[in-house]
């Protein structure tokens, strides 16, 4: 009986990505411990801007996606700080996505990896997991520094784990779709030269869709991204992310993920001339 | 002269989908302010709003209902786009002939490697301006519904210079990583960490103003919207920093290549 994960091509991938995984996760880091040390001083700041926020109109506070948010909660602000930290991990997981298959015909060693006594779909599953690994290790990191740096700095000002906790689970789905959707792209496309040059534009592409869909909610083209679907801001509003959009992107992971399969089985591999 | 038509023709596609990118975006964001066009309710309402706050959210103190103000707030926005654009596409131009292992090739031909160098900025800055020239034509053609002022064509003249001004120092930043750093792969995911943490810094830099001296760091800071709004102008301190940011990337960056160990 063969095994469904190489674990050989799983320990090589995921020390191959090992050091990008730490040092991504480490800025992410840094980046929410930033952002959160000057919380104390933007909170009571900010005190006098409620006072003059609750004046204004329903319709322009939803204008800038800021209805019910208020920056000078906990809650607040740290939906603010998420919307950055989402954009880095964005571009880390579409950045994996891009290069897990593409890497091996961009190095020529695509026909040496494919002649090993084993299917495809067990390499492009061992790949798969191990880059399922590297964003789990970066997650877990995030966590910590979401849930220590908050606790932290906001003094004796309250907060929602639970809801911080829902807020940080969304990230699985988020990544998810931005390695996924990579992936699938990687695999129609005849060649990847640049990776970042695709995880960019991806990512880019998608966050624009999301912040230019807030001011008039007419225009329904940003149900297509997951900066809507996991959207911190409405999540703090509401309690929680809106189901029905979430299960959207978990439909994209799953038709990227299934096409992907597909079309690696049948991708023609250049050979090394 | 060959060179610079074959970086051309390698970076067409390239420089496509950046102004599809850029013109959906100036496409959406026009049909977004069609609301706050001419509305002196919102007028009223956004000049209430307080200016702390607006610098928080990255708007500034723009007056969202002209399109003056509206190109203000898009700014920002632009201004990450094309410093992807240009950042990138340094660091490419230069990195992607050992990672397509052409570099043993082109360095065969019989030119000097300062004159390959040459060609290959050339090229890059020819893409630079084509880009921030199709962003001024596609906004144009995009405002022309609200018969802007001179004041509004003044202000994206303005815009558009200094986008430039971000695409060549990043651009410069681009070339000089991949002259001089040893391993190719990296240098892509080092010029985009180096232009995100400059981005975060502009915006940090507007949240806490005990972090003003950031302005001087990030390049984004040199052409910030507001101060191009209210000044009319570039400031002189941020025109020096510009030229001294290219002038060194360059220098270096030919030193360094003339010597670069290629890895082939």
């Amino acid at each position: 009986m063969s095994k469904i994960i190489s674990s050989t091509i799983f320990a090589y991938e995921f020390r191959a990505r090992l050091r990008s995984v730490i040092t991504w996760a480490l800025s992410v880091a840094l980046l929410i411990l930033v952002y959160t040390a000057l919380y104390p001083s933007f909170a009571a700041e900010a005190e006098l801007m409620r006072q003059l926020m609750a004046n204004f109109p329903p319709e322009l506070l939803a204008a800038f996606g800021m209805t019910g948010v208020d920056l000078t909660t906990v809650m607040g602000y740290f939906s603010f700080v998420f919307l950055f930290v989402q954009m880095a991990l964005a571009v880390q997981a579409a950045h994996y996505g891009f290069d897990l298959v593409s890497v091996e015909e961009r190095e020529r060693t695509a026909d040496f990896l494919l002649s090993k006594p084993i299917t495809r779909t067990q390499v492009l599953t061992a790949k798969l997991m191990a880059a399922l690994a590297g964003l789990g290790l970066t997650q877990a990191v995030i966590w910590a520094a979401s849930f220590g740096f908050v606790n932290l700095f906001r003094g004796d000002r309250p907060y929602d784990p639970g809801l911080m906790a829902l807020i940080l689970a969304g990230l699985v789905v988020f990544q998810l779709f931005f390695l996924t959707v990579g992936m699938a792209i990687s695999l129609l496309v005849r060649r990847v030269r640049s990776v970042t040059f695709y995880a960019l534009a991806l990512v880019l592409g998608m966050y624009f869709l999301g912040a230019f869909s807030d001011i008039t909610g007419d225009v329904k083209l940003e149900n297509l991204t997951p900066f809507k679907h996991f959207d911190a801001n409405d999540a703090v509003h509401h309690g929680g992310y809106d189901l029905s959009l979430v299960l959207i992107s978990v439909a994209v992971v799953v038709i990227a993920t299934l096409g992907s399969y597909r079309l690696y089985l049948r991708r023609d591999i250049p050979t090394t001339a | 002269m060959n060179i610079i038509i074959h970086e051309l023709r390698t970076y067409f596609k390239s420089l496509l989908i950046w102004s599809i990118i850029i013109i959906f975006l100036i496409v959406v964001g026009i049909s977004k302010f069609s609301a706050f066009a001419n509305n002196p309710e919102m007028l009223a309402i956004l000049d209430a709003y307080p200016p702390a706050l607006l610098e928080a959210l990255n708007l500034r103190a723009f007056n969202l209902t002209t399109v003056t103000g509206f190109f203000g707030i898009m700014h920002i926005y632009f201004a990450l786009l094309v410093g992807v654009a240009a950042v990138l596409w340094g660091a490419d131009i230069i990195a992607k002939e050992e990672r397509d292992k052409t570099a043993d090739f082109i360095l065969t031909l019989p030119i000097t490697r300062q004159r390959l160098l040459t060609a290959k900025v050339v090229a890059a800055v020819i893409h630079c301006a084509a880009l921030v020239l199709i962003i001024w034509a596609a906004s144009l053609i995009a405002v022309a519904p609200y018969h802007p002022d001179a004041a509004f064509y003044r202000f994206l003249a303005l815009q558009m210079q200094s986008l430039f001004l971000l695409m060549l120092i990043f651009l410069a930043i681009g070339i000089v990583l991949a002259c001089t750093m040893r391993r190719y792969k990296r240098v892509t995911a080092v010029a985009v960490a180096l232009l995100l943490s400059s981005f975060f810094m502009a915006t940090l830099a507007d949240i806490d103003e005990r972090l003003d001296v950031l302005k001087y760091v990030s390049p984004f800071k040199y052409f910030d919207a507001g101060v191009l709004y209210r000044e009319g102008q570039i400031g002189g301190i941020y025109w020096a920093l510009t030229l001294l940011i290219i002038a060194v990337s360059m220098t270096t960056a030919y030193l360094a290549y003339s010597r670069r160990d290629i890895y082939a």
